[in-house]
Formats: C-alpha cells, structure tokens, sequence
C-alpha cells in the first residue's frame, strides 16, 4: 500500500516538475521573441529601406510621411527628460528614504507608508492627465508663456512619478542595515547626520542604487505621462519651455497613423527598438556592475 | 590571580567617574533604582549579576547610549572628572567622544580595516593623512591586532575572524583617545583563544585607561578586574575589591550569587 | 607592548573642538529633511485630493454605468470599466498560474544551476521592456501575424507579457517568506518536494501572496501604453457596449481617458477625464485595502498567526 502511494507521489513529482519547468521557460522564450520581432522589425528601416543608421540616429529633420526619418529630437527628448527626473526624482527620494527610515517617529512612519504604496500604484494616464491640465498651466503662468508645455514639465511630472518607488525601496534598503552600526557609530561620538552619510546610506547603497535604477526604468520607458505634457514637436529642444518630444511619445501619437509597410513605421518600429536596447542595456549593465561590487 | 591594588581601599583612590542615584525607566518599567558608584581612574570595574539585573542598563547611561532610544528616561548624576555628563549643557556627542564602549557582538562598518579605525579621528576633525595612518597603526598595536593585519589595511573588516573584529572594535574606540572604555560582555560571542586575548589586552589596556565592563562570567571578573560590583533585580548591592567580593562578600544576595545560588 | 600617550583634555572641558560645526551640521540636516519630506508628501497628497474633488462633480450612476456618446455631451464610462476588469481578469487567468509555478520552480527547485540562473536573467530583461515597447510587441504577434486585430485577448496576452516578471517576484518573496523549518519538517515526515510545496509552502505563503496579485491587479488595472495598439483604441467600435467575446475590440478605462482627451470629439472632455482620473484613483485605493486586509486574513486563516 505504502508503495503504490510512494509511485503516485514520485509520479506527481515528475509531473509537477516538467510543469513547473515549461512554466519558467515561458520566460526565456518571451524574451527571446520579443527581443527576435522588435530586432527584426526594428531593423527593416535599414536593411530594407535602405535608411543610413548614422542619419536616422543623428539626423535631426524628421518628417513621418515625407520620407525623412531623423530620429535625434526624440532621443534627445528622452535623454533630457529622464536624466531631469532622475536627478530631481533621485537625490529627494532618497533623502525622503532616509527621513523615513532614521528621522521620522515610528508612528508617522508606518502613517505614511500605505500613502506611498498608494501613490506607486496610480497609473501613468493619471499623472499624464493631471500633468497637463495642473502642471502645464502653471508652468504658463509662471513663465508667462502661452502654453506650458515641454520638456520641463515632462522632467517634473517623471520626477514626481518615480519619486514613491525611490522613497520606498530606499527606505527598505536603509531598514536593513542592523542597529548594531548605528549604536557603533554613536558610541565613537558620532551625529546622527554623520552615521546616516558615513555608514548607514554606504552600507544601503547597492539597495539605493537598485532604487535608482529602478526609477530610471520606469522614466525612460514612460510614456503616457509624458506624451500629455510635452507639446509633441518634432524639433531639436532648445529650451526646456518649448514644445519637445520623446521617442515614448512619438510612438504612441503616430504609431496609428503610419501605413503598414511604409519607411514611416519602420523608423517608428526602429525607435521602439532603440528604446529597448537603451533601457534594457542600461538597467543590465548597472545591474552587473552592482554585483561586481558587492 | 591578585593584583596590586586588592589592598588598597577603594575609597583612597581617584575617581574618574562617579554615579549618584541613577534611575533608569523604560517606560513605567524602572531598571535601575537609585545606583551610586565610584569608578577609580585607571582601574578595571568589573560589573556582575544574573542576566536580566540591569548591568547593561547602567553600563549604557554611562555613556548617554540610552538617549538613542526614545521612551527611555534617565535620572541622577552621572560624572567625568567632576562634570556631569547629562547637564543639558553637555553635548552626546563628546560625551561619547571620550567614553568609549566596545559591544557585545563585534560590529565593524562595511569597510576597510582602516577605514574602520580612522572613522572615529575623521569624524572628530582629523584630515592629515599622515596622522591618520600613526592613529591607524597606534590604535591597532595597542589592540593587538596590528601584526595579523598590517599588510591588508584596505581589505574588508567583514574577512577578519571574530575575535579579530572585536579587536579592531576596540581599535576603532582607541583611536578617538577616550579615557574611559566601557565593554559590554566583549568576550561572550567569541571562542575560549579570542577571550584570553581579549583579557591580555584589557589587562595592558587599565595602565592607561579606566575599563569597566560587564561580564556574565564571574570566572572572567575575577581574573582581570580590580573593583568588583554586582547587581541584582536592577539595584546595586554591593561594591568592593574583586578579591574582597569573592572571599569576603558583606551582602548575603552577593553571597548566594557568588556560590552559584543563581546563574 | 607600546604605551600609549592619551590626550587629556583640559580639566572642566567636555567638548573636541569641532563639535559645535557638527551639531550645526546634525541640526540644519535634519531640519532640511524634516522640511523637504513633509512638503514633497503634502504636496502630492494634496495634488491627488484635487483630482478627487475635481472629478467628483461627474460622478453619478448614469456616468459610471452608461455608454460613451458618439459626439454629444453626457457620455458615461459603463462599458470602459467592464473592459478593464474583463482584461484584468483574462490577464491573471494567464499571468498567475505562469509566474507562480516559475517562481515555485525557482525558488524551491533550482537550487543554482544554469536553467536557474538563465530564466533568471530572462524575466529580469522581461522585466526592463518599456510597456509601448511590449505593445508593440503584441501589435506585431497578435494583432498583426495572427490576424486577430485589435482584441481583448491580445491585450490581456501582452499585459500577461508585461506582468510576468512582477508576478513572479511576488511568488518568489512570499516564498522565501515561510521559515526553512517547514520545509525541514515536512521532508523529515518523508513527502516529496512537490507535496512539500503544494501542502505546507504555498499555503503558508498565501497571504503575501494574494497581497501581492492583487497589487499587481491594481496596476494592470491602469496600464495603457500596452493596450492602445492591442486591445485597442478605435473611434467608437470597441467602447460602447458590454461585450464579453475575447476576440472583440475592448478600449479600457485607462486607455478611454487617453482617447478622450485625444480626439476631443465630445464637447465635456474635461468632465469625463476627471471623472474617468478620479474612478482609476478610487480603484488604485480600493486595491491596495484590499490587498492588504485580504493578505492579511489569508495569513491568518492558513497560518493561524496574525
């Protein structure tokens, strides 16, 4: 009897693991595929319309329907916008991180961290919309413009959207830290300012950078938000109070409207691409430069 | 073992620090109830009881370590050469600057062995790398420590062995210049080899430092310490020299602990 | 051994000599964090609450359950919010099941290993493509190869894409969350691994778990730049009726706010994006509590610890 059950069970066992197997190859064959189809298309602006990679990188005239596909404005756009809503977003979440974790009362702590939760989870058209009927009008006012839109708004409202992850996972990071290296750190006469910027935010760092990083994924592959709010032209930005755009943005306004097969959505499939090597590449690299360190 | 000064009464000599009526609260809970001691100036104090007596409690008022956890609260005097040290015009921070304290399980900062032991002068304002490097190596000569790691300074203090991080634990609180040092159980996480290191240096360490530290060992009291006190159920019982307290208790509840009545 | 000079301070001095910069230093930081982490939270606090009074003024039965207008003022968002639950829900259908038995396998199974450490780094990489980038994905796969158009499925099959590497980190922690001594146990009495995991493990870390899922729901609830070109944005078709076949056209609440704004064909746009802003802010609360007290609950209903 014993040994029938024990077969069944070993049976199940086999069983249960080519499940779970196939199930974690999901996975791999999803990334794969994608990387195969936005490769292949991504790359048809070249190979088969014969489109200069230098001139669609570098060049700075794009015209969808005539012909003219230099995609430079919108990586600049992304550039600048993600750069300005990491090094705002960035440094002030980390600091509210820190605020958190050592200076705030475990009562208004633990207050504020369903708050944030909430504020992680609100979806990106969300800010789009309030970015653009709030933020946009104010920016206008403030700058007696007509229109408040471009790339510092989009810089603000990234940064304002990254900031919940960043608070968040830095103040995790910075919980982890034993209070054995704060009492150690205090005994040798130490402020509390000095033991969080010379041990505590040190000993946190690959969880704060991990932080970092994290919203600067979310930032460059945003698109949305940023679309509601950056004026959408397709020129080189020399201001941030000009009209600017994203290669999120671009994607999503005209992915409609171009003609299947025509060099307009390749160059649109060729931006996706680029937009997945940047963020891909980037988050990857970090990441094994991290665990170098470590 | 004996030590020179079993004959000289502990009233004779000077004090480095001297706790009047000390209380101690967590919460409502009282942990210390009206302590006085007289700590003598380069001397081993040796603090004894059964676990849970508030030893700890009253090693950490000595060094304002209990204004870093809110909810506790701290009454009476508290003196070093003659100024109170929890007068509201006293700054922590330089209180801790010159009583030091070595804890119970070793706790070196994610760093390198140097940068471990010159934390403490940088923070105080050395920047001299020169003199950064003296303080480095003094401090770590004086912990004995500085043979097994003179050649791998800006390895990882987390390599080091257990008994190696204590050391360069008390390195690290060495190299500020305290005159106090305050050790809390040092040896209790650490193998029988470590230990006895530990209690040579504490040895070499009271020519030039007041020591008092806290041990669940009578075994180690004995040994290395000059002064004894015991403490019980938060009350301070009874004071006197190491040998005194173990062969001439004057206090019954000391008695009782002393033969293993209770652990 | 060497002796050590010590420094003795000055008889009647407590004070190293920078000490007063330093407590400056430790004063002015903490008030600057104290000050600069009350107003960001303030602000975005209050940014959020003015949505909520903004958008209440559209909220009445009619919008939340009738049908957008083709061109007049007055349209609801009945349908809309149908379609982002109908997604969400064929979403986890696909998305739950995958990711809780890849996150079972990795986090019981593979113990180091090439596999492991390949599907690793795979739903890793899955995890850094950019949500228009998988929507595009789904374009060319779903919409386009397999000639289904712009459908529910296709949209729920991308988000699944989207979703599988959260979903599995929230396995994997829920995992990792149940003592080692269960597992101890439960091998000791001689079960299998898989009885082990499907017996005492998951039951055990159900409460994360759902906490987990149903935080996940919530931003799928909200995800738009993958829809637009899946399940779709078209002008009327697909947003105007309650319509349950996976293989029709399905605009989504999230994606509704975008197109509103977009085509401005309807003279109340403002109306029905604040209206529309406030029900997805709603739903993203009502998501977190629940995702809370039910994890909660669960936990202690299958652990019976608190």
């Amino acid at each position: 009897m014993v040994a029938v059950r024990a077969n069944k069970a070993h049976r199940d066992e086999r069983i249960a693991l080519v499940v779970l197997m196939s199930c974690s190859g999901v996975f791999v064959i999803a990334i794969a595929l994608i990387l195969g189809f936005l490769a292949f298309n991504g790359t048809r602006l070249f190979w088969g319309d014969h489109y200069s990679p230098i001139a669609f990188l570098f060049g700075t005239n794009w015209d969808g329907f005539g012909g003219s596909y230099g995609a430079a404005p919108f990586i600049l756009g992304s550039l600048v916008a993600t750069g300005m809503a990491i090094l705002i977003g960035g440094p002030l979440g980390v600091a509210i991180g820190v605020f958190f974790s050592e200076l705030a009362p475990k009562r208004v702590a633990s207050a504020f961290k369903p708050a944030i939760e909430v504020l992680v989870g609100i979806p990106s058209v969300v800010y789009g919309w309030l970015g653009l009927t709030l933020l946009v009008p104010a920016i206008a006012t403030v700058f007696h413009l007509p229109d408040g839109d471009g790339l510092l708004a989009a810089g603000i409202v990234l940064s304002i959207m990254i900031l919940p992850t960043v608070i968040s996972l830095s103040e995790d990071a910075l919980k982890v830290v034993p209070n054995s290296m704060r009492e150690g750190s205090a005994a040798l006469g130490a402020t509390r300012w000095e033991t969080i910027t010379k041990v505590l935010i040190p000993s946190a760092s690959s969880g704060i950078a991990v932080a970092v990083i994290l919203g600067i994924a979310r930032a460059i592959g945003e698109t949305l938000a940023v679309q509601l709010v950056l004026g959408n032209a397709a020129i080189i930005p020399t201001s941030l109070l000009q009209p600017a755009s994203a290669l999120t943005s671009e994607i999503v306004m005209d992915m409609g409207d171009a003609p299947d097969g025509s060099g307009f959505k390749h160059a649109l499939f060729a931006m996706a691409f680029l937009l997945l090597l940047i963020s891909m590449g980037l988050i990857i690299l970090i990441r094994f430069a991290l665990r170098r360190r470590t | 073992m004996m030590t020179e000064s079993q004959s000289v009464p502990l009233e004779s000599l000077a004090n480095k620090m001297k706790i009047e009526d000390l209380n101690i609260f967590y919460g409502s809970f009282q942990a210390m109830k009206h302590a006085n001691l007289d700590v003598p100036d380069r001397h081993v104090m040796a603090l004894i009881g059964p676990s849970g007596c508030g030893k700890s409690t009253f090693l950490r008022a000595l060094n304002r370590m209990h204004d870093l956890t809110p909810g506790t609260r701290v009454e009476g005097k508290v003196t070093l050469d003659g100024i109170d040290i929890y007068a509201p015009t006293i700054d922590p921070v330089t209180v801790r600057h010159r009583i030091g304290m070595v804890f119970q399980r070793p706790n070196p900062f994610p760093k390198s062995i140097f940068e471990n032991v010159v934390y403490g002068p940088k923070i105080h304002g050395e920047t001299n790398g020169k003199r950064l490097a003296e303080i480095a190596e003094k401090s770590l000569r004086a912990a004995a420590l500085w043979d097994e790691v003179k050649d791998r300074l800006n390895r990882s203090a987390l390599d080091l062995s257990g008994g190696q991080q204590q050391r360069l634990c008390i390195a690290r609180v060495l190299a500020v210049e305290p005159e106090v040092i305050l050790m809390d159980e040092p040896a209790s996480a650490l193998d029988p080899i470590a230990t006895s290191k530990i209690e040579d240096l504490i040895g070499e360490l009271k020519k030039d430092y007041t020591v008092i530290i806290v041990t669940h060992s009578m075994q180690q009291a004995a040994r290395i310490s000059d002064f004894t006190s015991f403490f019980l159920l938060g009350e301070l019982i009874e004071v006197g020299t190491t040998s005194d307290i173990f062969t001439r208790p004057k206090d019954k509840r000391t008695e009782d602990y002393i033969t293993g009545r209770y652990g | 051994m060497a002796q050590l000079a010590v420094a003795t301070p000055a008889v009647g001095r407590l004070r190293s000599s920078n000490a007063r910069s330093r407590r400056i230093v430790d004063r002015i930081a903490t008030a600057a964090l104290w000050i600069a982490s009350s107003l960001v939270v303030l602000l975005l606090l209050l940014f959020i609450g003015y949505e909520f009074v903004r958008g209440a003024s559209a909220i009445s039965w009619h919008f939340l359950t009738g049908s957008p207008t083709a061109g007049e003022a007055g349209g609801g968002i009945g349908p809309l919010i149908f379609n982002s639950f109908y997604i969400l829900i064929l979403t986890l259908l696909f998305t739950v099941p995958i990711s809780v038995c890849a996150g079972m396998f990795l986090q019981e199974y593979a113990v180091g290993g090439r596999f492991k450490a390949i599907v690793q780094f795979s739903a890793e990489s899955l995890a850094t493509v950019p949500s228009i980038v998988m929507g595009l994905f789904g374009l060319l796969v779903f919409v386009s190869a397999f000639h289904w158009h712009f459908t529910a499925i296709g949209g729920a099959l991308t988000l699944t894409l989207l979703n599988l590497p959260a979903m599995m980190r929230v396995t994997q922690e829920a995992l990792a969350g149940v003592p080692a001594t269960y597992r101890e146990a439960s091998m000791g009495l001689g079960a299998t691994k898989w009885q082990t995991v499907l017996k005492v493990i998951l039951p055990s870390a159900i409460g994360p778990l759902t906490t987990g899922v149903v935080l996940v729901s919530g931003r799928i609830f909200g995800e738009t730049a993958a829809l637009i070109y899946t399940a779709g944005a078209s002008v009327s078709y697909g947003r105007s009726a309650y319509d349950l076949n996976p293989f029709h056209t399905a605009e989504t609440l999230a994606v509704g706010l975008y197109q509103v704004h977009r085509e401005a064909l309807v003279p109340d746009v403002d109306r029905i994006a604040n209206g529309s802003a406030l029900v997805l802010l709603v739903m993203v609360l009502v998501f977190n509590v629940i995702a809370r007290v039910v994890g909660r609950q669960l936990t202690v209903r299958f652990t019976g610890k608190a």
